[in-house]
């Protein structure tokens, strides 16, 4: 296809936007001819890299050889590519019937921005930005490695949305990587907006509950998993990446676990373990006690949770889900509103409610005292996404015990680890106790 | 050998504390319980010694495709399914005498089919599930009750109520010749080696059972069965020990944790060991499953492109097991595992012929290689 053909069709495809610009540039024998979307572009750039040029080199030839020797220069690929680059902020350049892309994109986002999810004293403070170039070269600047691998490709029909596969070649969980590549390109979707959205997108379960990648934002968490032999998302626009295979334990742990003293961060994940116990266990134990076995605590705390039930009207099961609703109610509200109405939902809901509640007597003192307890310690839990499983397996258990009693408390926690164990994150068995000093044994597997 | 062998064959063990084991042995206590015991532990290490070498020759493969390799149909289709049976009614034992535990000590108003659905329903799922996560689940739930099993045997052996005196005179009996009913159902705890016949296929590397491994079972098993026997003994005296019908129950309800949350131990050994029965019946019914997809293809039955086929056995299980919970009572249960147990100290032994002829076929079909 002739230089001439493939700007007539640009020019088709662009018929209905008034937002690309050509121009010709003829001066002294010499011109050339470009074409780009205006509100892609660094109009600096432009000036200072190939107008100011144009006028002050001597011929043409001279020029071309300019051209073709500046970083952001490009051979012309198939003329969908072109198309593709032009909207993602290169401009087409004519010289002597030749054509070339030239990348001048103007990006607002490519600050490095601060951590805003994953919150850290120790830690890295810094977090991925939304665009894809800085953050691999976040990335890259961090990882030292000539193993490091990147693999490129565009997503999402409609918004063509740049994706890349950030691995360590030497490294990488080779079976893993295959599977996320192959479902990658198997994504059928119009718009891909986050890079999030791979985590439903690339599981092939309808109903999932368990998070199978890790969402993550700051550098230093990244090339752990990098090294880790992880294979990490990235996404242009999008702040936070993922990172497959995942086990179990992932979601249990922080960066800071390892600039902890030995001693502290073993007390800290121990901390950790049992917040997420409470949080899992308190709510069905207090249904399961008070309804079916009250026998089962000692006397004088049996009597105590009853005689604090006292003139509560609801069954036990209807307390709890009750201020458990409310609670999450509190939460989910206090996501979504704006920072100077956010102190008042709190004080509302907690201290108000709080207080109400157990003076109308709808709820006990100490069922009070089990939803804040449930609530601080699902913050507990480090990654988000298994606070919020965690938060619906609860509300099974609760269902479950109601129905079963203490026994089927046991037998429902029985089955979640069953769950656990049972699924898969892109071939890793989910949950399973490694034995880290036998590396050996983790690498061949059993199976 | 790998730490997933000793899971299962330690659950067996600890898992017929609270099944009827204990009591069987009790009700003989003046009739050779002791020197059967004894027997049973060496002959028991013998029949794990012979077991796990035999698979250890053969990494990764199960018993069915040893069986299907070399001996003729007539042959392995009735015994594969025998050894469904065997292991149905192994997991159905523990089941119905959770079932009945439960009635009595936790929810004595809820219906009985409810407390053993809780239960099956629980368990079916672990039945689907590949063996290697069968293993995971059951090393994730032994890391979190074990340590809570062992303080209860530390506390029950410390208590200030257990009478040593009753133990000493107890073992006075050791000079009692050996009583069937005893021997064999104190051989059984030794049984949980036979789910090598599946979980084999797990362990595809070369493993080794060597003295270190010979004697660390041995040491196991003394422990666990003596102290099945004797701390019942110690805390109940003698007199009349047989008319208990579960003793480690009324003697973890002996026990009592002045300062804790939970004052009767009763309750933590309850849930705790429901925890164990839970994994016991799950590795049961597993291979059990697993035995049954050797005979039949169940991935061929399909509704919808659902596949249900699956689904089949342990739905039958379910429905048996729940009609054995309502048919029997406490003391048929008793006897029919009592019979059990009989049996299957006969069938274990008898596997070890079959044992040396797939040896002698595998060899064979290796030299004409």
């Amino acid at each position: 296809m002739n230089t001439q053909e493939t700007l007539l069709w640009i020019n088709e495809q662009f018929s209905h936007t008034n937002e690309l610009v050509q121009k010709t540039l003829e001066y002294e024998q010499k011109n050339i001819a470009y074409m780009y979307i205006k509100s892609l572009i660094d109009n600096e750039m432009l000036q200072k890299t190939i107008i100011k040029p144009f006028f002050e080199m001597a011929n043409m030839e001279q020029f071309k050889l300019y051209v073709q020797a500046l970083p952001q220069f490009e051979e012309v690929p198939a003329k969908e590519q072109v198309l593709l680059e032009i909207m993602n902020g290169s401009i087409l350049l004519e010289i002597g019937n030749e054509l070339c892309l030239i990348d001048l994109k103007l990006s607002k986002n490519d600050e490095v921005s601060s951590a805003s999810v994953e919150m850290t004293i120790h830690g890295s403070q810094i977090a991925l930005s939304d665009n894809l170039l800085t953050n691999l070269n976040l990335i890259r600047s961090y990882y030292r490695q000539p193993t490091l691998n990147i693999e490129y490709m565009s997503l999402g029909e409609v918004n063509q949305q740049k994706v890349a596969i950030v691995y360590d070649t030497e490294k990488v969980n080779t079976q893993a990587l295959k599977l996320i590549k192959e479902k990658l390109q198997r994504v059928d979707k119009q718009v891909i907006s986050a890079a999030n959205q791979f985590n439903n997108y690339l599981n092939d379960k309808r109903f999932s509950l368990f998070p199978q990648m890790i969402m993550t934002e700051p550098p230093d968490r990244i090339i752990y998993n990098i090294a880790g032999g992880k294979v990490v998302i990235l996404q242009d626009g999008s702040s936070q990446c993922l990172a497959a295979p995942v086990v179990f334990f992932d979601f249990m742990n922080t960066m800071e676990d390892d600039y902890h003293t030995v001693i502290i961060s073993t007390f800290l994940r121990l901390l950790r373990y049992l917040g997420f116990f409470i949080s899992l266990l308190l709510p069905s134990i207090y249904v399961g006690v008070t309804s079916y076995a009250p026998e089962v605590f000692r006397t004088e705390l049996a009597l105590t949770v009853a005689g604090s039930r006292m003139g509560v009207p609801f069954s036990s099961f209807v307390e709890v889900l009750f201020m458990l609703f409310f609670m999450e109610l509190l939460l989910e509200a206090s996501i979504r509103l704006p920072k100077a109405v956010s102190a008042t939902a709190t004080t509302v809901g907690g201290l108000i409610l709080g207080t109400a509640v157990t003076e109308a007597s709808l709820a006990s003192n100490i069922m009070v005292i089990i939803v804040s307890a449930v609530a601080i310690s699902t913050f507990v839990i480090p990654v988000n996404e298994m606070a919020f499983a965690i938060r619906i397996v609860r509300l099974l258990l609760i269902v479950i015990t109601s129905i079963f009693g203490l026994a089927g408390l046991t037998l429902g926690f029985l089955v979640f680890i069953l769950y656990l164990t049972s699924l898969d994150s892109y071939g890793e068995p989910y949950l399973r106790v490694y034995n880290y000093k036998k590396n050996k044994e983790r690498s061949e597997g059993h199976l | 050998m790998s730490r997933y062998f000793y899971y299962f064959v330690l659950i067996n063990m600890v898992a017929n504390i609270i099944a009827s084991v204990p009591s069987i042995l009790l009700r003989h206590y003046n009739e050779g319980s002791v020197s059967a015991m004894v027997l049973a532990t060496i002959t028991g290490t013998l029949i794990i010694t012979v077991y796990a070498k035999f698979f250890i020759q053969f990494p990764g493969m199960t018993l069915p495709d040893l069986l299907k390799k070399t001996t003729a149909k007539w042959f392995y289709v009735p015994l594969i399914l025998i050894m469904t049976v065997v292991w149905f009614i192994a997991g159905m034992i523990t089941l119905i005498t959770f079932t009945f535990l439960l009635i009595r000590y936790l929810t004595p108003e809820m219906p009985i089919i409810l407390i053993s659905l809780s239960i099956i329903l629980s368990v079916i799922l672990g039945c689907l599930i590949k063996t290697d996560r069968v293993l995971y689940t059951v090393e994730i739930i032994m890391l979190i009750t074990f340590p809570l099993i062992i303080y209860i045997f530390f506390k029950a052996s410390t208590d200030a109520n257990i009478n040593w005196n009753f133990i000493k005179e107890a073992t006075l009996f050791i000079n009692q010749m050996p009583n069937l009913e005893s021997f064999t159902s104190s051989f059984y705890l030794f049984l949980g080696v036979g789910n090598l016949f599946i979980f084999n296929r797990f362990f595809n590397i070369k493993q080794k059972f060597g003295w270190k491994q010979i004697i660390s079972i041995f040491f196991i098993t003394i422990l666990t069965l003596f102290t099945t026997y004797f701390i019942p003994i110690g805390f109940h005296g003698t007199s009349e020990i047989e008319s208990l019908v579960y003793p480690w129950l009324q003697t973890s309800d002996s026990l009592r944790m002045k300062y804790s949350l939970i004052e009767r131990v009763l309750f933590v050994f309850l849930l705790f060991y429901l925890c164990i029965a839970f994994l016991s019946i799950l590795i049961h019914w597993h291979v059990a499953v697993e035995y049954l997809k050797y005979l039949f293809t169940f991935e061929k039955i399909k509704v919808k492109d659902v596949n249900i086929g699956i689904l089949i056995p342990p739905a039958i299980f379910t429905v048996i097991s729940t009609y054995f919970v309502q048919a029997l009572n406490e003391s048929q249960l008793f006897r029919f595992s009592s019979i059990f147990y009989m049996i299957l100290a006969g069938f274990f032994p008898c596997m070890i012929l079959v044992f040396f002829y797939i040896k002698r076929r595998m060899k064979y079909a290796e030299n004409t290689k």
